[in-house]
């Protein structure tokens, strides 16, 4: 079975369900919001907060810990309810969501939120700043450190993203991971019908990657592939099959639901009466 | 004078080792002693500028200090996001070595002539804007930016510049630089290497109708009280900039006026055009077209 209908057909457990929750109830708060890239990438971001990175909520400025950035800041709902969930911050300001004096914006803000390590919005900045960051890992010879930097297949056709690519294989970065949230939708449509990316791991490989491919909502493929050890030379990419506003069927695979600015509480409901 | 830069880079970095060098792809050893001795701390990483802006960001993250130097056009244009986003809004502690400020890269056509940098980087909050005028400025600069956190834009000129940093005298801020007499009635602004030019006019002159010449090293002065008492009543002010008008220090000193209340009638300015040039020539046959000359700055004093 290809890995597009295994993360289609992969069922949400009661975790899922509950951030899933916690995500449509500050859309329906703000009356805005990108649901369907925070669905596509929030397994991901859970399997990393819950299991595999160094971190600590009660020190997010913690020395050894390891660095997650979430290149395509636009899935921003699922690493606040992500961070929420781990005691970043009180679950209960989800419900602030874009508001005016809220810490909780469209995209993620590293000077609002503990947690946050770098601020993304723009597309394509994501990876050249881990790569950085990586690098000066090395340099201070702190070797279990690792860093990843999530970014969205849409986001790939940013030309800055093959630009740190060559930057990664050339400073030989294995403590660095690109996941790529590969959902093959992005605002307008399909990807094959905005612009068309094909043979997504050959490229990887070619540019000096290892690459693995995975189920993007299967829990233990996810937690066993990211959680790696800095080791053999190659930086590591993850090409994560998921769903597009996955768990919730309406917003399932569909572009309507990439982002909206205007979300009343019928469709809330709506949406809600569609979790499975 | 990017040769002083980088070499007063290389001398930090070596008893620093959170100082760093990072270049795009600049001239055949280019820094070659540091790269020899300092490998860890110096990074040729290619054509690829908008990377390179973030990769300093990630770096200076993590708490070290990039010195990147490339033209500066492909710092403020071809990278201009991620300066705004990856650095000057996370107020990081990169430091923009750019060449070519102005009409240095004049025979190399529009692309490489930075007549708008300025422009770009003075609206960036939290970015800090530079212009020294000659050698000795530029190290001086160079080592202080090494131990202030935030990012920091420093334009080059062509190099070879006569040294006349010596005899400026402070006027109560660092970056405020005074040469002359503060008591005529006559005065000529100035930033960057056109402060020779500024100095050469007011030698050409005799009192009365001999300004002094204020030199602002940093550009980003709005706050500067201390400028308020320097030009303020006099009879004549000349503001020369190697820039376009908008955005650059003419647009500066006007809304220092504004803010100010001091009446601009007595301003004036001489700068490049709000316009594409398509000549080529030297730097110089510029500074000539455009009245950039000691003979207009003259004309402009009422002499």
């Amino acid at each position: 079975m290809d890995y597009r209908l295994r993360a289609l057909l992969e069922p949400t457990d009661a975790t899922g369900r509950e951030l899933r929750k916690i995500i449509l109830k500050a859309t329906s708060s703000a009356g805005r919001g990108h649901i369907g890239p925070a669905l596509s990438i929030l397994e991901i971001i859970r399997c990393l907060y819950d299991s595999v990175l160094i971190h600590d909520p009660k020190n997010p400025n913690l020395e050894n810990r390891d660095v997650f950035i979430l290149s395509k800041g636009h899935g921003a709902l699922g690493l606040y309810a992500v961070l929420a969930n781990n005691g970043y911050f009180d679950l209960s300001e989800l419900e602030t969501f874009c508001k005016f004096n809220s810490r909780l914006g469209g995209h993620p803000e590293w000077h609002n939120l503990p947690g946050i390590e770098f601020s993304t919005g723009s597309l394509g900045h994501g990876l050249a700043v881990a790569v950085g960051i990586a690098v000066a890992i090395t340099n201070k010879q702190q070797s279990n450190r690792r860093v990843y930097s999530l970014v969205g297949d849409g986001e790939l056709a940013e030309g800055s993203i093959w630009e740190s690519l060559l930057h990664g294989a050339k400073h030989n970065l294995d403590n660095l991971c690109m996941i790529v949230d590969f959902n093959n939708m992005q605002a307008n449509g399909s990807l094959d019908n905005v612009l068309k990316i094909t043979d997504i791991p050959k490229k990887l490989i070619s540019f000096g990657f290892k690459v693995v491919e995975i189920n993007g909502h299967s829990i233990n493929e996810i937690k066993s592939v990211l959680d790696f050890k800095p080791r053999g030379g190659r930086p590591l990419a993850v090409i994560a099959h998921t769903i597009k506003g996955k768990g919730i069927r309406i917003s399932e695979n569909s572009p309507e639901w990439h982002h909206k600015a205007k979300i009343t509480e019928d469709e809330v409901e709506l949406l809600l009466g569609s979790m499975y | 004078m990017r040769k002083t830069a980088l070499n007063t880079v290389y001398e930090l970095a070596k008893s620093n080792p959170r100082i760093v060098f990072i270049g795009s792809d600049l001239g055949h050893k280019t820094l070659e002693n540091m790269q020899r001795e300092l490998p860890r701390q110096f990074f040729m990483e290619g054509i690829s500028e908008q990377h390179i802006v973030g990769f300093a960001a990630g770096l200076a993250k993590e708490g070290f200090i990039p010195f990147i130097n490339t033209i500066a056009n492909f710092f403020t244009r071809r990278a201009l996001d991620q300066i705004i986003i990856d650095v000057a809004l996370h107020n990081l502690s990169v430091k923009f070595l750019a060449s070519g400020g102005g009409m240095v890269y004049a025979p190399l056509g529009p692309t490489h002539t930075a007549t708008d940098d300025f422009a770009h980087v003075l609206a960036i909050p939290n970015m800090n804007v530079f212009a020294p005028c000659d050698a000795i400025e530029m190290e001086e600069l160079v080592i202080n930016e090494s131990s202030k956190s935030g990012p920091s834009y420093i334009r080059f000129g062509k190099g070879g510049e006569k040294i006349v940093s010596n005899d400026f005298r402070i006027h109560k801020s660092p970056y405020i630089k005074i040469q002359g007499d503060l008591s005529s009635e006559y005065a000529i602004i100035s930033t960057g290497v056109l402060t020779q030019m500024a100095i050469d006019a007011m030698n050409s002159l005799s009192s009365p109708i001999k300004p002094f010449v204020v030199h602002l090293l940093k550009l980003n002065f709005l706050g500067e009280t201390s400028l308020l008492e320097i030009i303020k009543g006099r009879k004549k002010i000349i503001v020369i900039e190697e820039h376009q008008p908008i955005g650059g220090l003419f647009s500066q000193i006007l809304h220092y006026f504004h803010a100010n209340r001091i009446d601009a009638r007595n301003l004036d300015s001489i700068s490049l055009p709000n316009k594409f040039i398509r000549n080529y020539g030297n730097q110089n046959d510029h500074f000539n077209n455009w009245g950039l000359t000691i003979e207009v700055i003259v004309e402009k004093l009422g002499a």
